[in-house]
């Protein structure tokens, strides 16, 4: 595995950890399908893949990952309430252009919900904005603001805001330090490279 | 981020080349859902590669309304057309036949070979016409399980239709889910749209309004040639897309402007629908039009309870695409089956594909969808 496919997979392991054997799971932003085949491979999950893009459905294809090409919210609309055990959101919601409402309809449809996302906050991010005046370019991100999609990012601290808000159960919060891999203990809305987080809503 | 992964490297594509048909008979009554029967029934077909010594390398294409038995190679050296899903189907194609053992059969109630509306009943000596007994898909697909099984095979390892194939595909796997290892189904759906009954109905009132159709009495050297070719021609039309034909034809003419009003060709697109109506009725029965069309219009996997209920006997993986210029089986009917098998837990999967050629793309060569067929067979 090359470095930057080790740094794109941060989550994996963590997620791996808060998945119970045998789990219903809906990756919406699956990619490639590479962390469903890898919960396949370690839990013996269930699990279904969603991408817009028609390249990342023939990559699930090869996988034998089921997968759904289209568009999160149409498919989240066809699934009754608790038809899977996990809707996970690996790198997806800051893409979303209606964040809240699709994450309440992952939480409808799904019994928990993880969200892994690159946090704004960390003071890398920080110095780039003040010192540079641009946004971080690294080997995950490597292309300019031009060339990539609209991206809504935000820090550990809006996300925990936003579940105060909604009042949403953070049931396991992770975070990674700025190489994503070793943890991040302290002052995570600083230090924290990755964050995810497990919810579930208030029954 | 990018993540292009490498092309797999398909090998050297090769031809089936010459090819014949078969005709397998089954001297068994045959019993139709509508509870119709036939003494005895004829399914021509053709087949491609080898099937091996442990018979599980054998895939089932089912061919779309107006297609037939005759998918892939030529049948003899004059002939210029090869068969319809030609560069899908062959050596080192995605159908790959050093694989896999092809097998593609003309439809029950068609009219290339196997038992139609057309052919000639033992028990009277005479065409069976409007006698045909009502068909269904689910009668095409269970007559295809008797070639199956003529062949010795207890399952598939896959079987693949575009179209009305499609529905045929779909129908196997809820039919016989213990006889498939697999299945892919091209612009297809759950059932026909109000908008695809409509359009039939319309080519069908074309054939019965013509006089030579005699209520389906007609002679089959003069039969209602004028209604089969319009019919044919305004289906022709749903199978292409608006974007489609603006770039095939635009308004390019065949002849100028003339001083006297007259209805000849005019347009170039006038001049392919007209050619494409008048080669078809060559080739294809008046009766069996409308018997297909009919078990189309019918076919329903809503009913008689809900598409979750009647999805619920599929045990394969499936592989449904659809096309997005389809506007006769559009990608919503499509994505529709996947959303339901994966409501029900089942190992399903959508992909589209964002082509120009209407319903018929996936009669067209294209890389993606290509590597697509190829990967989900051999994953």
């Amino acid at each position: 595995m090359s470095p930057i496919d080790k740094k794109r997979q941060a989550d994996f392991q963590v997620i791996a950890q808060w998945v119970e054997p045998g789990e219903r799971v809906l990756d919406l932003g699956c990619g490639r399908g590479v962390l469903l085949e890898y919960l396949k491979q370690k839990k013996s999950i269930y699990g279904v893949g969603v991408d817009i893009d028609f390249d990342k459905i023939l990559s699930c294809v090869k996988r034998s990952v089921p997968a759904y090409q289209g568009d999160v919210r149409t498919i989240l609309a066809t699934f009754p309430d608790g038809a899977f055990d996990r809707v996970i959101f690996s790198r997806t919601v800051e893409q979303l252009d209606d964040a809240d409402t699709i994450l309440a309809e992952g939480l409808r449809v799904g019994k928990q919900v993880t969200v892994g996302f690159i946090n704004k906050g960390f003071w890398v991010n920080r110095l780039c904005t003040l010192f540079k005046g641009r946004r971080v370019i690294n080997e995950v991100y490597p292309k300019p603001w031009y060339e990539t999609q609209p991206t809504n990012s935000f820090s550990v601290n809006e996300f925990e805001q936003y579940c105060n808000a909604r009042k949403l159960v953070i049931e396991n919060r992770a975070f990674l330090a700025g190489d994503w891999r070793s943890e991040c203990s302290v002052f995570p809305n600083l230090l924290a490279g990755y964050a995810i987080y497990d919810l579930s809503s208030f029954d | 981020m990018n993540d292009s992964e490498q092309a797999p490297i398909i090998p050297e594509e090769g031809e089936v080349g010459f090819v014949e048909y078969q005709d397998f008979v089954s001297k068994e009554p045959f019993k139709f859902v509508s509870g119709g029967k036939l003494p005895e029934l004829t399914l021509r077909y053709e087949t491609y590669g080898h099937l091996n010594a442990t018979k599980d390398n054998a895939i089932l294409i089912c061919h779309a309304l107006s297609g037939d038995h005759h998918c892939a190679g030529v049948h003899g050296i004059e002939e210029r057309k090869q068969g319809w899903w030609n560069f899908m189907v062959g050596p080192g194609k995605p159908i790959d036949t050093t694989r896999y053992f092809v097998i593609c059969s003309n439809v029950l109630g068609g009219c290339q070979g196997s038992t139609g509306p057309g052919s000639i009943n033992p028990q009277t000596g005479k065409a069976y016409k409007l006698d045909f007994p009502k068909l269904t898909v689910q009668d095409m697909v269970k007559a295809q399980s008797l070639l199956i099984d003529d062949f010795g095979i207890d399952r598939l390892h896959a079987v693949i239709g575009g179209s009305m194939g499609g529905m045929q595909t779909l129908q196997w796997a809820i039919d016989f889910p213990e006889r498939l290892g697999r299945y892919i189904a091209l612009a297809s759906g759950a059932r026909h749209t109000a908008q695809a009954i409509a359009f039939n109905d319309t080519g069908r009132q074309a054939i019965i309004s013509d006089p030579a159709w005699k209520q389906g009495d007609y002679d089959p050297e003069c039969g209602p040639n004028q209604g089969l070719a319009v019919a044919r021609m305004m289906a022709h039309i749903t199978y292409l897309s608006d974007v489609g034909m603006e770039s095939k034809f635009g308004r390019k003419r065949r002849s100028g402007d003339e001083s006297k009003e007259h209805f000849d060709v005019e347009f170039e697109v006038e001049s392919y629908l007209r050619y494409q109506g008048a080669s078809f009725v060559s080739r294809f029965d008046a009766n069996t039009y409308l018997y297909l069309t009919k078990a189309l219009d019918r076919f329903d996997l809503h009913s008689p309870e809900s598409l979750d209920v009647t999805l619920s006997a599929v045990t394969s993986p499936g592989l449904v695409i659809g096309f997005t210029s389809d506007w006769l089986y559009p990608p919503h009917g499509n994505r529709e089956v996947v959303e339901a098998l994966l409501r029900l837990g089942k190992d399903a999967t959508y992909a589209e594909l964002a082509m120009d050629f209407g319903h018929d793309s996936f009669l067209v060569r294209a890389p993606k969808l290509y590597e697509l067929i190829h990967r989900f067979l051999t994953r």
